[in-house]
């Protein structure tokens, strides 16, 4: 009798198992041909001198001699250093402005709802659309921007074409762009903290920076460190800014790694040395990423 | 119950992962209109470069459309672009495009490695009425792959009080010293004008402008071997006038740069015709580039950087015949002369002097000029990898983030390193 339910529980055990993995087969077939095959073949392409328009036929392995070349290349070593300064700055603003609006907005008794769909605009327009009104804006000949200033009697700048202000101009627009989805995830963070912790804050004396540090910041450290994760994974792949606006001049001063990769492995179609780059890249996001995903998982 | 499930799941995925592989059907009709059968229009597709460019062409079409019963997709796309899109598609069997618009730095690359059809061998020549310093970018040995079809080759853009102000008449610029005199004297007169803009942005767009500058002081970027000559006395020479000129102006980009000059804050740039059209009563004009660096200094031919568009045939073309006929079509003397309605600039010397053209068009006659002394980039395969070295190191120079001489030995020594493949 008691073999019998043993052996029932075993197979029901096992019918729930093959279900589970009948489930799963589709989603793993999407990301084994999505993800997994184009990943394995950069990887192999990245030793080998593959350009696209000689064809693979005509490709032969060069082992280790893609990524000397790109570790030798001082124009990458530039575009490393540019992107992760880039990468930092962006990120440290975008979560400070992200939270100050975030705090802002969820502490507004009327309006909040006006704000936020306002607030949300700049971030739903495509990164194209966003760089050329900018451009235009900042046009050193009839922008805007620099009309302003001039009425004002302030200096006018040349914003893209100047090395003292290109890597600083794009990086106000990527903050402008993208500060609302940082608000936007904090802001339903902060949604889901208790009223009563504030109110039990406030009866113990607390003012409104310690309720921010010790009630606001810890209900929202996962939020956080989530949103950190994919702007920082975001950002570390910027391109069609600075692509746009810059083409990564002057003097190389706003090139990133994607748009390195860009101008010497795409637009030369010479994919083998693009693919070792695009790997560089991909170990260096992950490096970076790490240490967010690492404190998200406690 | 589950089982079921999961197996209507697992059918439903691999008939999707089935279909995305799709229809491998490729249109192969190589027939000189239409399908007659059904009466349905032949479906063209052409890539071409964007702005007057491709616009021009764009608007001769429609008559083609109705004669041969043919629908045709234009996608007109930036230099970069153009140039990926192409390259993207010629390694498919059978491509997506009939006729695609180049520029004259690929046709190395795309010779080489069979992107192109060989015009010569499907019947297509040149006629006499075709510049014959266009058609030279066109051919390889004797064999035709391209067309010239839209004539680009540098100007030397002015306005008309600045230059006036200077004490020069356009006709009074002989030389590259009289560029720089123009230049000074403007900022000299005015600390808010520009004398001189130069062209920043891409690389290629920073070498480019500069080939003309570097010809005159009598340097080329190459030798004859292809062996890279840029730390060189002339191109420094040339370098240093550059800078003469760039700290009397500055560098923008194509539109402010001819805002710039047309609003009267700059006194010359260097631009491409299909970038500004001129009129009598308008505030800016053009002349073709001064051949020689001064007044009584030698006269190098040829200055003025030619970047023609020429279109030619992909070698995988779905309807290639077809695509000839167009070619044939759009490269007539009757088209190209309607062309220059839609800002087109034609390679034919009829077109260019067309007196009734050239009473509503007088710039043409420039361009014609321009035309026939004009110098190409070199044809070199790695020309892409040798711009981006080359222009960023120039750059560097230009804003002052390296000295001439470390900008100089390193794009020699990354340039050999590069030719040395």
């Amino acid at each position: 009798m008691k073999r019998n339910e043993i052996r029932k529980l075993n197979s029901a055990q096992a019918a729930t198992n093959r279900f589970g993995l009948g489930m799963l087969t589709p989603t793993m077939i999407v990301l084994v041909v999505m993800t997994a095959y184009p990943l394995v073949f950069t990887f192999i392409y990245s030793f080998t001198d593959y350009n696209y328009l000689k064809g693979t036929e005509n490709a032969s392995f060069i082992l280790f001699d893609n990524y000397t070349s790109l570790f030798q290349n001082g124009y990458f070593q530039q575009a490393v250093v540019n992107t992760i300064v880039f990468t930092l700055l962006a990120v440290v603003l975008e979560m400070g402005f992200g939270l100050l609006v975030a705090v802002f907005v969820n502490s507004l008794k009327r309006g909040q709802k006006i704000m936020r769909t306002l607030l949300l605009l700049p971030y739903l327009l495509p990164a194209v659309t966003v760089a050329l009104s900018w451009r235009m804006m900042l046009s050193a000949n009839y922008g805007i921007v620099n009309q302003v200033l001039e009425t004002l009697g302030l200096p006018v700048f040349n914003w893209f074409m100047d090395t003292k202000t290109a890597f600083g101009t794009i990086l106000v627009i990527d903050v402008w762009q993208n500060v609302p989805f940082v608000f936007l995830l904090l802001y339903a963070s902060l949604q889901s903290v208790s009223e009563s912790q504030y109110e039990a804050a406030r009866i113990d004396g607390a003012g409104a920076l310690q309720q921010f540090w010790y009630i606001t910041l810890p209900n929202i450290k996962g939020s956080l460190a989530l949103c950190a994760l994919l702007r920082t994974i975001d950002t570390f792949r910027l391109f069609e800014k600075v692509n746009v606006l810059t083409g990564g001049g002057p003097a190389g001063t706003t090139t990133t790694i994607t748009q390195f990769l860009y101008n010497y492995g795409i637009k030369p179609l010479d994919f083998g040395f693009g693919s070792a780059g695009a790997i560089v890249m991909t170990i260096l996001v992950l490096i970076l990423s790490s240490f967010y995903i690492k404190r998200a998982m406690g | 119950m589950k089982k079921l499930l999961t197996l209507v799941l697992a059918l439903a995925m691999t008939l999707s992962l089935a279909a995305c592989g799709g229809s491998d059907t490729t249109a192969t009709d190589s027939g000189s209109s239409g399908d007659s059968s059904s009466g349905e229009p032949t479906k063209m597709t052409l890539i071409l470069r964007g702005g007057a460019y491709g616009e021009s062409l764009q608007a001769m079409l429609p008559a083609f459309e109705e004669e041969h019963n043919v629908d045709i997709e234009v996608q007109l796309l930036s230099f970069d672009d153009l140039h990926t899109g192409i390259a993207l598609d010629a390694v498919n069997e059978t491509g997506t495009y009939d006729l695609c618009m180049v520029d004259g730095s690929w046709m190395a690359e795309f010779t080489a490695n069979g992107v192109l059809a060989n015009l010569s061998e499907m019947g297509y020549s040149f006629d006499d009425d075709i510049i014959p310093a266009t058609t030279s970018i066109c051919m390889v040995d004797d064999n035709i792959y391209l067309a010239p079809y839209y004539g680009n080759v540098t100007v030397m853009m002015y306005n008309k009080q600045l230059l006036a102000d200077a004490g020069y008449a356009p006709e009074d610029i002989d030389s590259f010293q009289d560029i720089q005199d123009i230049a000074q004297k403007t900022r000299a007169a005015d600390s808010s004008k520009n004398g001189f803009l130069i062209r920043g942005g891409s690389a290629d767009n920073i070498l480019s402008d500069f080939l003309p500058h570097l010809v005159v002081h009598g340097g080329w970027v190459v030798d004859e071997n292809n062996n890279p000559t840029v730390d060189t006395p002339e191109f420094r020479a040339a370098m240093e006038d550059y800078l003469a000129l760039y700290n009397v102006g500055g560098t923008l980009d194509k539109d402010d740069i001819v805002a710039s000059v047309t609003s009267g804050e700059t006194a010359m740039a260097q631009i491409w015709p299909g970038w500004y059209t001129p009129t009598a009563d308008g505030p800016a004009d053009y002349i073709t580039i001064p051949t020689k660096l001064t007044d009584d200094g030698q006269d190098m031919g040829a200055v003025a950087l030619q970047g023609v568009w020429c279109i030619g045939i992909p070698d995988n073309a779905p309807h290639k015949d077809l695509a000839l006929e167009l070619l044939e079509y759009v490269m007539s003397p009757e088209v190209q002369l309607a062309s220059i309605e839609e800002n087109g600039v034609p390679c034919r010397f009829s077109c260019l002097t067309d007196p009734t053209v050239l009473e509503t068009y007088p710039h043409l006659e420039t361009v014609c000029g321009a035309l026939q002394t004009g110098v190409y980039r070199p044809v070199i395969e790695e020309w892409t990898q040798f711009t981006n070295i080359l222009g960023t190191e120039m750059d560097n120079i230009i804003q002052g983030t390296k000295t001439m001489d470390e900008a100089l030995s390193y794009a020699q020594e990354q340039l050999e390193q590069l030719m040395a493949g």
